[in-house]
């Protein structure tokens, strides 16, 4: 037995394909990115290594961190996203996870409901928000039926145009759409966690005069710790990739880069004015953000495992 | 007397608030629904009735709609590369995954754990990262405009949480039926395909569901790599409906019927084992 599972022609024939092919479209890849974002590279046209002296090959990033405002833009629109996400879907996934299993009939129903967002395409839900927040349609087209600012649709708020603020209204509704959209994703995961407590502890606490309350503040969520952990780094990692309801929801060019996250920024920068060596440098600052979110995370959230 | 009125009096309590917490739910459901109703309604009228009246009933079913989206907004092109692509991916990614699982989960090797740690990296990775590398190596491939150029990305994002997850369900495996087969005379090969495979079989629904689902709603790679027509996945195909001047709505939300009505058939029947599938998959994610 031992020497059949010590076969090494078997173990690199079962390793190998996985190996290569992960190798070579995953971590190459990511090194010649590292490559390309010291490079100054514009299509049509060949990387061309910037040099070491005088520090050079970081004119991507020194261009990117200090001079460029659409960076910065999509640099504080990210972090918003990521801080909202991140909130909010820990506050009502876990307020969702409580009341579900709290709840007798329908709790599937209304669990199933609630997921199904998730896997729909957000392509295809981001067209649909975005036809529901047009300013001359949507909702603001049934209120406005209903009597509201004297019937003219075109007074509503411009829920997708409105460039002012600090964080401006569309990236409020691209994040509660988002909110929408993967909220069942969270309330998932902790309802899986809660569902795992054994029904002893809530017992024993019942005993000892424990309210309702008191028991989920002080068992439930304790115990429901490490799945906090991992549903906000999901949540982190997601919100930083953020791309496809964005690219759908709000149009190209309508708010001057105004909207625009890291992934987006990433995308006009390398396919639409084929600078291939900054999108890389802003590719790789991604990575490096996704990397310490998790690291962040993982420290901050201890997780100290019971036994249940 | 007074036992009696507080235990009644709690358990009204008890009524109210499960009535509200359904009232709530139910809100919250009506949420969730009523948007996709909207589409599947709006699908359906033609475009000047929708500017006019927002809240009526389409007076003749616009079936026109679908059949602009399917025909000239090449839907069912889409449909039909989306299927194909998102087949071989998850076949292939499965098929590796699983190899690659079985040798760090049974096979004794010393660097196993490593390899383990080596695949897991890949979770943390955003696909955009290496966009522009394999940009530019599948133009020099000539492999930039054709489907298995976005095959190729799709099975190596799948693998890593193919991989782990299936590492999980081998390693649940008792070592007592391999070592059972092993004295039957089989072979590390037909362990693999006659025992672990069988067994783990909960394993590849969840890592299959989630490959699936995510590969089938994949927007960014695949706009990058596919610029014909002939070629686009439904997701690419969808973002055509809007035009910088002028959008037809209607015929936006047929498309969008096109798009969503497989998944939500596919969630409508097997809703409870897609859902604790992919939690599954996530938790160990």
């Amino acid at each position: 037995m031992d020497k059949l599972m010590r076969n090494k022609k078997a173990i690199i024939l079962f390793i190998a394909p996985a190996l290569i092919l992960f190798t070579a479209v995953l971590f190459v890849p990511v090194c010649k990115a590292v490559y390309y974002s010291f490079c100054n590279y514009k299509l049509p046209g060949n990387a061309k290594f910037l040099g070491f002296e005088g520090m050079k090959f970081l004119k991507n990033y020194k261009q990117l961190l200090t001079k460029d405002q659409t960076m910065r833009i999509a640099f504080r629109n990210s972090m918003f996203f990521m801080i909202f996400s991140i909130v909010t879907q820990l506050i009502f996934g876990l307020f969702l996870a409580a009341l579900l299993t709290n709840i007798r009939k329908g709790r599937n129903l209304f669990k199933n409901i609630y997921y199904l967002p998730c896997v729909l395409s957000s392509a295809a839900l981001g067209l649909l928000w975005m036809f529901v927040f047009t300013p001359r349609l949507g909702i603001n087209q049934m209120l406005a039926s209903l009597g509201k600012w004297g019937g003219d649709c075109t007074l509503g708020p411009q829920w997708l145009f409105n460039t002012e603020g600090y964080i401006i209204l569309p990236i409020w509704v691209v994040s509660f759409v988002a909110l929408w959209q993967y909220v069942g994703q969270s309330m998932m995961l902790y309802m899986a966690q809660i569902s795992g407590i054994s029904s002893d502890v809530y017992e024993a606490s019942y005993i000892d005069g424990c309210s309702k309350k008191q028991s989920f503040f002080y068992i439930t969520l304790p115990l429901i710790k490490p799945m906090v952990a991992t549903a906000m780094s999901l949540n982190a990692i997601g919100s930083l990739k953020f791309f496809d309801l964005i690219y759908n929801m709000l149009p190209e060019g309508f708010l001057s880069h105004k909207a625009d996250v890291i992934a987006t920024h990433l995308y006009t920068s390398a396919f639409k004015f084929r600078k291939l060596g900054y999108g890389s440098a802003i590719g790789v600052i991604l990575l490096i953000l996704c990397l310490i979110m998790t690291v962040i995370i993982n420290k901050f959230v201890k997780t100290e495992n019971y036994d249940m | 007397m007074t036992a009696a009125m507080t235990i009644s009096k709690e358990k009204r309590q008890a009524k109210t608030v499960s009535t509200l917490i359904y009232i709530f739910l139910v809100l919250l459901a009506i949420i969730y629904i009523v948007p996709l109703l909207w589409v599947l309604i709006t699908s359906l009228k033609d475009d000047s009735t929708l500017m006019l009246s927002p809240w009526a009933m389409p007076a003749a079913l616009e079936w026109g709609n679908y059949e602009f989206a399917w025909t000239k907004g090449h839907l069912g092109t889409a449909m039909l590369n989306s299927l194909i692509v998102c087949s071989i991916t998850l076949v292939v990614s499965m098929l590796f995954g699983s190899m690659a699982a079985f040798a760090i989960a049974k096979l004794r090797w010393k660097l196993s754990k490593l390899a383990m740690y080596y695949f897991l990296i890949g979770m943390m990775i955003p696909i955009h990262t290496i966009l522009i590398p394999l940009f530019v190596q599948f133009s020099g491939w000539k492999m930039s405009n054709t489907l298995i150029g976005i095959i190729i990305p799709y099975i190596t994002f799948s693998l890593p949480i193919t991989i782990y997850i299936m590492v999980g369900f081998f390693e649940g495996i008792p070592n007592e039926l391999f070592e059972a087969a092993c004295i039957d005379g089989c072979s590390v090969y037909k362990m693999f395909g006659t025992v672990a495979i069988p067994l783990a079989k909960t394993g590849f629904m969840v890592t299959g569901l989630m490959s699936f689902v995510s590969n089938w709603n994949e927007l960014l790679l695949a706009m990058v790599f596919i610029s014909d027509e002939a070629k686009k996945t439904l997701p690419v195909s969808l973002t055509k409906f809007v035009g910088p001047y002028h959008t037809n709505y209607c015929q936006m939300f047929a498309a969008i019927m096109i798009a969503i009505i497989p998944t939500i058939i596919a969630y409508v029947a097997f809703a409870n084992q897609i859902v604790e599938g992919l939690t599954a998959g996530a938790v160990k994610g």
